[in-house]
Parts: C-alpha cells; structure tokens; sequence
C-alpha cells in the first residue's frame, strides 16, 4: 500500500517559543487508513495536522527541519495552497474557518480557490453537501447554523476540493453526544466507502477508539504510542489512561486484565447491574420557578422550574440548543425572564463557557480583584482575599503573568478563581470542559467537587454525559427550553436511557471510580 | 436575493430621492423605501435609528442655518451665528432634505439586507478581487465580534462589573481586539488551507435570474426610467417663496414611483416567501 502522508525526523519549533512542539516526529500513514491522533492539550497534535498541510512552518512561521511529504507533495517546497489540493484539514473552532454567508457559496469557495471549471463547481458543491450530509442546509446563511451544522458544513467544503486525505482537528469538542455520534459516523462512512485516508485528533475517544486502524499517541511534541487500538489500550493504560475510552479507564482502575474499547465489549465482560437509588434530593438554596425566557424569536426556556441545593453539584445536561445556559444566566441574575420567578441567596457567580472572556486585565492577580473592585471591598480585604484565591486554585506564582499567557488549564482555572473570589453561595458553571483533554477534565471534576464541599450550590451545564457522570450529585435535564427532569439523583446517568453516560450504558455506574469499585467488587466476590 | 434586481430598484430609489425637487416625488420615494425595508429580513432597527435620526437632525437644524424665505412664522432672540427667523421655506426645504435623507438610507439598508451579500462581493471581486475578499472577511467577523463583545460584556457583569459606565465598559475594548485578531488569524488560516491565493481563481456561474427576480428586474428598470425622465423636469422652487407641489407633471411622477414602488415591495415578498 502507498504512503499518503509521511514525516521523517520532523522538528518544530514555533517563533519565540522555548521548547519545540513537535520534536523528532517519524509517520507514515498508508491510504485509506483511519488513524486517531491522541494527546493532552499543547502535546502537538495540531501542530502535526499543521505540519502536514504545510501551514507549518508557511503560515506559521518557525523552524521546520525533516521532511513532510503529503500526498506525493514535499511541503518544503510546496505551499499550503498547492498540498490543499490533495489534503483538507478541517479546524476545531468550525466558526473561524467559514468564509462566506451562504452555506453553498462557502464550499463553493474552495474550489473556486482551486480555479476548478466554472461549469462544475454547482455540481461538486451539491455532490459534497449530500455526502457530509448537509445538503438540506445548502440555501442557509453560515452565521445560523448550530455548531454541529457548521461542522457539517466545513467538512463539505474541504470535501468538494476532492481531496484523498482530510484531516480533523477535534471536530466534535463543541458538539452534544448525538451530534458528535453522527459525525464521527459521517467520518466512518468517508472512510470506509470512500477510501478516504483519515486523521482525527480527538479528545472524546469512546466512539471511535475501537474504529481506528491505528491509534497514536503524542506527548511533548513526539509520538509516544503507534499501534492498532488494543495494543495501543494496553501501552497507554500505565503511563496515560485518561487518553482511553471511559470503559476501558473503569478495567484499567479496576487492575483487571481486559482492555474493553466499546460498551459491547464491556458489558460482555461484566455482569452489568442496575443503577442505585441515589437517596432523597435536598431542598434547592436557588429556584426557578416557571420561568420562561426569549431571544428574538427563539423560546429559549418555557415554564422552566428546577433549582440547586448547597453543598451539592447539579449538572444540567441537554443537546445543544436545549436552553441549558440562559437558565444558568437567568439562574445567576444576568438575563432578567420574561415571566416566572428566581428565588435564592443575593451573591451568585456564573462562569462563561470560553474563559477568555474572563480575561480582561494585565495580570492574573488584577483579574482576580476585577470583582472585588466592582463590589467596592477596600484595598487591604482586597489583597487578602486575592491571595487566598490564588493559592486556593494554585495560582499564586502566576499572579504576575498575563492571562493570554496561561494554559488552557491555567485560563479556565483564573476564570473560576475570577467569580469565585466573591464567594457566591451558588455558583453555574458553563460547559467546564469544552475542548479541554482527559487529565483537565479530571482536574475541574475535583475543582467543582471542592466548591460544593466549602458549601457552595455548584450548577454544571454541560453536554458531556461522562463528565456529568463523574461530577453531579443531582441531574436536571433539558430539550427545547423544557426542564424534562429536576434535579434527579445522579445515578439516572448510570441508567439506560436518553442521558445516559458511556460507563452507565456499559456498566451501570457513573464513574469510573463507581465502575472500578463495582468491577473490583466483581473480582473479589469471585475469589470468594 | 440577486443584487442586480434588488440594486437596480434601490439605486433608483436613491436617485430619485436625490435628483427629484418636487415635495411629491420626493415623499413617495421615501415611501417605497420604507416599504422595501419593512419587507426585507431583520435585523433592521439600527439602519431605522440611524435613518431618522440623522432625518430629524437635519429637519431641526436647517431652518437655524438658512437665512431664506418671506414667511416667517415664528422669530426668536437674537443668537450670534444663528439665525431666528424660523419661515415657513426653511421648514419645508428642512423637510424635503430630510425626506431625501430617509429616503437614501432606507433604500441602502433595504439593499444591504436584501441581496446576497456573497453574489455582491462576487461581482465587486471582478474589478477589485483583494478588496472584495477583504470586504466579504469584516461582513462575516462583524457578527462574531458583536458576539464576543456580548460574551466579554455578560462575564464582566458576572463579576459586578456596572457596563452603563464609561471607564469599565472601555476596559473592554482590548480583550475585545485581542479575540478579534485571533480570530481573523485562524480565518488567514483556515483560507490558506482552503487554497486561497494559490493560483488564478475561477467563479460559480449566477445561472438565469428566477422568474420573480425577472419580474423584479423589470420594475425597477420602470422605477428607474420614471426618476430617468422626471429629473429634469421636476423643478420646485422653495425659496423665495413655496411653489404649488401638486402640478399635474408632479402628481403623475409620484404616482408612477408608487405604483412601480408597490409591486416592486410584493415582488420582494413573494421572492423572500418563496426562498
């Protein structure tokens, strides 16, 4: 089988940065192969999918030693442009790469770039909408779409270039479960009837570890694991088991010697058992009570009744779309409802799903104290307070640096650290863990998890199912501005149903400490 | 919407708004404007603020600045530099500029709104291909910026931030430049990766004009010969002293802009029913 991308000994660095991002790479991906690309975040993988396009060091800049060869084109001496016409990388943020208004005239745009025949551009767009399943949206304005439509449309259009190879830079970091499901299932399709090589760089590995032909891993820049997904199972389960499926995170918590990738696998391992009762729901410190809540034309919430108890963690879950966070908003003071009523303790804080918004000052320790001066606390309290605040969220030696130049991790920390330093008896937190890897997510599960034991009413909207599951106490659920369920015992995502989380569909727990506990449990009661 | 029909037909709106005298013609002009905009798709109520205000604006403040007319109906104290004698001319000569005004920007918004913003940039990009993908770049980041601003906006409230007040909501106008030259960073981006700039570019063929844009294209090339034919004729005098407007020519002309202006409006409709 032929190469269709190749990198030999690829060295990176990007302009004033201190180490290299990728350092070292050797790959060879043969046609028609679907590689899933794994890592934490800033391990390289986009600059990987980068370097193959060409955009490194092109667009980027740096230094680039080694050799990238995609597609039979040497990127040293081709431009981003020239390797487009064989390889398309659609990017993470599916908002930032639409060009036009219209959906038909944005995967027009490619080809157009392309200088493809005028006479068959329409029909290449129509042939490529159908086969990313868009073709419905064809007439829509780009700035309407939801984000799994707006992926649906960048795949298009990256598809209607024609191109053999496409690459995918987390493409379902902003989608719900069934969005994500139907992507991933999109991808599949192109790659298994279309014989179209495919990289996905993800950081949701259930639904599509066990589908990869191989499965790499990277870490600072190089690739530290490159085998079929079993093997790969077994060499990541030591040194990073975060970057596994739940399922097989619960076996590998659990020491058992299974490495199971999907639900199927899992449940045939086990004997599944039936979700806990979970116990009786406290009384909520904050209500809503039938609260409706418009933007222009859309009802975003109707009749909405539900709340948050102290010292709990109330995940509300839906499909996006579902009016999960103008309840939080609403619930938080900061969009006033068209009817219904709030009801709860005067300071509540709300953290915006994209912690750059929460970062408007020179430093780390001013944009803590943004609140604090706005609430008028004088100076002396102030500083005492941020201090505390910093060490609280491990940001004391930081209280210098500028917020643009914090991590991921660092940023969506200083964004919780921004609010809570008002000390909010209720605190909402908006989809924690958008675009973040698996050892950050297990960061903000304990973050939250410390919030509610001080005491505060912790609200976690969110669409990640897994991480509802290691989190909440309670679940609120929502579809089309509806409160479908308030405030049920966590365990609901342990059960069979529409919200259920991947370890409860495969095992009947929530967590994958609950899981191991319960497989541990199994292996005991056998030696008995 | 196409931008040759819907242009031809708010270009004549302009034009006639801006060459016709008579009162009449000039009323109905900014009529049909505010019809074409009321059935175009919203948002529409900053082009409305805009429009009326500057409308208003130039209403209350010609009869200061023009020293005409031999009817006044009202002398105020003496002010140095302006003048008080408020007459009967200047507010009608203040009416029919600000009825132009109106009428102008109105039938801009209604285009702005109205055609196909990609298919304008399109036919731009013939004479200009650089200005138009730049052009097409600010029309798609103004939304997400006008959201991020919302977004910076809503996390400062959430920390007690008071935006009615001028030094904390200019406080965000860095980080809003700050997201903004990321963003269009990764649009660069996402463009070069999509092959632009590689080579000459070709464009998707318009195809025929659908049969209501057809009958649209129509009125408006009517529209346009009417304001074409009326402008040289369509002379009112309004100072020394008001003409007559209701002169047979006059009420012919404005008639015509009606009518052509009516069912230029339902075609829009029904176009906009139909898309």
């Amino acid at each position: 089988m032929t190469a269709a991308l190749q990198m030999s000994d690829v060295r990176y660095r990007y302009p004033d940065a201190e180490r290299p991002a990728l350092d070292g790479v050797d790959l060879e991906v043969a046609e028609g192969e679907l590689i899933l690309l794994l890592g934490e975040s800033g391990c390289g993988k986009s600059t990987l999918l980068r370097a193959l396009l060409g955009l490194v060091p092109h667009f980027h800049g740096g230094e680039l030693s080694g050799r990238v060869v995609s597609e039979g084109l040497d990127t040293r001496e081709h431009r981003p442009g020239a390797v487009a016409r064989r390889v398309g990388l659609v990017f993470q943020d599916p908002e930032s790469q639409l060009v036009m208004r219209r959906v038909d005239h944005e995967v027009a745009f490619g080809l157009e770039n392309l200088g493809c025949p005028a006479g068959e551009i329409a029909a290449r767009t129509e042939h490529a909408l159908l086969a990313a399943g868009a073709a419905h949206l064809a007439g829509r304005e780009t700035g309407t779409l939801s984000g799994g439509e707006q992926q649906r449309v960048a795949i298009a259009s990256v598809l209607a270039m024609g191109q053999r190879t496409l690459l995918l830079d987390e493409p379902t970091s902003q989608l719900d479960p069934a969005a994500a499901e139907e992507l991933l299932g999109l991808v599949r399709r192109l790659n298994r009837d279309r014989g179209i090589t495919v990289i996905v760089a993800e950081h949701r590995t259930a639904r599509i570890f066990e589908e990869a032909d191989r499965v790499i891993a990277m870490e600072a820049g190089r690739i530290t694991v490159d085998a079929p997904p079993e093997q790969a199972a077994e060499l990541l389960a030591g040194p990073a088991p975060w970057l596994l499926p739940p399922v097989t995170q619960a076996f590998v918590a659990a020491h058992r010697p299974e490495r199971p990738l999907t639900v199927r696998e899992a449940r045939r391992l086990t004997s599944r058992r039936a979700p806990g009762g979970g116990g009786a729901v406290p009384a909520p410190v904050l209500r809503l009570e039938d609260v409706d809540r418009s933007h222009g034309d859309v009802q975003a919430l109707r009749r909405a009744t539900t709340g948050v108890a102290a010292a709990r963690v109330t995940a509300v879950v839906g499909a996006n779309g579902a009016g999960k966070t103008t309840l939080a908003q609403v619930a938080t003071g900061l969009v006033q409802p068209d009817a219904g009523r709030v009801t709860g303790p005067p300071v509540r804080g709300y953290v915006s799903q994209n912690p750059a918004h929460h970062a408007i000052r020179q430093s780390v320790a001013d944009e803590v104290a943004y609140a604090l001066e706005n609430l008028g606390v004088p100076a002396d309290a102030r500083g005492r307070r941020v201090t505390e605040e910093l060490e609280r969220f491990g940001l004391a030696e930081l209280a210098d640096r500028h917020p643009a130049d914090l991590s991921s991790g660092e940023r969506q920390r200083l964004a919780v650290a921004s609010v809570t330093v008002m000390r909010p008896e209720v605190l909402f937190l908006d989809e924690p863990t958008r675009g973040i890897d698996g050892l950050r997510k297990l960061a903000v599960a304990e973050l939250v998890r410390s919030l509610a034991a001080k005491g505060c009413a912790v609200g976690v909207v969110t669409h990640d199912l897994d991480f509802a599951g290691e989190v909440a106490d309670d679940v609120t659920t929502m579809a089309r501005g509806m409160v479908l369920a308030d405030r049920q015992p966590a365990s609901q995502l342990a059960a069979d149903g529409l919200f259920a989380c991947q370890l409860g569909l495969a095992l009947g727990c929530r967590s994958v400490a609950e899981a191991a506990a319960m497989l541990r449990g199994e292996v005991e009661a056998f030696h008995v | 919407m196409r931008p040759l029909p819907v242009g031809l037909l708010c270009a004549a709106l302009v034009c006639g708004s801006v060459l016709l005298d008579n009162p009449l013609s000039i009323a109905a002009c900014a009529l049909v404007a505010t019809g074409l905009l009321a059935a175009s798709p919203p948002p529409r109520g900053a082009y409305v603020w805009f429009a009326v205000g500057s409308a208003l604006l130039v209403f209350l403040v010609n009869p200061f600045v023009g020293v005409q007319g031999l009817t006044p109906i009202w002398t105020g104290p003496h002010i140095p530099v302006l003048d008080t004698e408020i007459t009967q001319e200047e507010l009608a000569f203040g009416a029919a500029a600000a009825m132009r005004l109106l009428g102008s920007s109105f039938a801009i918004a209604a285009f702005v709104r109205l055609a196909d913003g990609d298919r304008v940039l399109a036919a731009v990009a013939r004479v200009a291909p650089r200005s138009a993908m730049i052009a097409a770049l600010a029309s798609r980041l103004l939304p997400t910026l006008e959201r991020d601003a919302a977004g910076l906006a809503l996390a400062a409230r959430a920390r007690a931030a008071r935006l009615d007040r001028r030094r904390p909501a200019a406080a965000l106008a860095a980080p809003l430049i700050g997201l903004s030259l990321e963003r269009s960073l990764s649009l660069a981006e996402a463009m070069e990766a999509r092959g632009y700039g590689s080579g000459p570019r070709t464009r998707t063929p318009g195809g025929r004009l659908p049969g209501w844009e057809r009958t649209l294209l129509v009125l408006a090339a009517a529209l346009a010969a009417v304001v074409a034919v009326a402008a040289p004729s369509d002379d009112y005098r309004y100072y020394d002293l008001l003409d007559d407007p209701f002169t047979p020519a006059a009420i012919a002309t404005a008639g015509a802009i009606l009518v052509l202006g009516a069912a230029a409006i339902v075609t829009v409709r029904q176009i906009r029913r139909r898309a």
